[in-house]
């Protein structure tokens, strides 16, 4: 779980990284890797390790179909970190809790 | 990404017994947490969670002390993010409305996040965890 979300983490946090899965995101199908690499001012070497990192961390898959490789997003994993960040919400409910018991026995 | 959360209680006590509760380093310390703490604008506050629980330290300064309003940062220790805690009270038939909002939540994201990830897993889990225990026990031992 914690190795998923820093994955996850780590992979968005690089600005070109977000822009590359935005825009699979908005493309909404698998696009070849030659087309995600034409959009960007990088060297297909440098979009081939983002993609990896993003592979990685499952914000994308992956699919060789013939000569050509596609890659398509998966934002299922940002749900998890959505789910980390509410940790707040239970940390203050208990707190709250927390307080009200103790009004009750003390004051 | 949501940027705030809010907390709404209604507590059956008079203002004035909830505000010192969250306002007093001896109270905050036994219901909270174990607090270097004083409501004036400007005190640097540090709280700590309890060793055994291998919890971690959280510092920030008093913007606002006025009754009943309540403000300090929030910055959890080894992340230098700031986020802000906001208490408020307000006189109810019943007793006290407490709204508490806990606000700049979303600049944990991306590298931040990381940091502040890691320090929840060494620390938080253990401090919630030890929450609901005490709750637990606290509910069977009546």
């Amino acid at each position: 779980m914690q190795d998923k979300i820093t994955k996850i983490l780590k992979a968005i946090a690089d600005p070109t990284r977000r822009e590359i899965f935005h825009a699979l995101v908005v493309a909404a199908t698998a696009l070849p890797i030659t087309h995600v690499s034409g959009q960007f001012n990088i060297s297909r070497q440098g979009i081939t390790k983002h993609l990896k990192t993003l592979e990685d961390a499952g914000l994308i898959k992956i699919k060789t179909k013939g000569r050509e490789r596609f890659c398509y997003a998966n934002t299922n994993p940002l749900k998890e970190v959505n789910q980390w960040l509410k940790f707040y919400e239970k940390f203050w409910d208990g707190a709250l809790d927390n307080l009200s018991d103790y009004l009750d026995k003390n004051a | 990404m949501k940027d705030v959360i809010r907390k709404e209680h209604i507590l059956n006590h008079s203002i004035d017994t909830v505000w010192n509760a969250i306002t007093k380093q001896e109270q905050i310390s036994n219901w909270f947490i174990k607090a270097d703490f004083k409501a004036e604008p400007g005190y640097k506050y540090t709280f700590t969670a309890p060793e055994e629980q291998n919890c971690t330290q959280i510092m920030g300064e008093v913007k606002k002390a006025n009754p009943y309003t309540l403000i300090y940062t929030w910055i959890v220790a080894e992340t230098n993010i700031e986020t802000v805690v906001k208490w408020e009270l307000e006189k109810t038939e019943e007793g006290t409305r407490l709204s508490l909002e806990h606000s700049g939540i979303s600049n944990y994201s991306g590298e931040n996040a990381i940091k502040m990830f890691n320090s929840f897993n060494e620390g938080w889990n253990n401090c919630i965890s030890g929450l609901s225990e005490y709750l637990k026990q606290d509910v069977h031992a009546r």
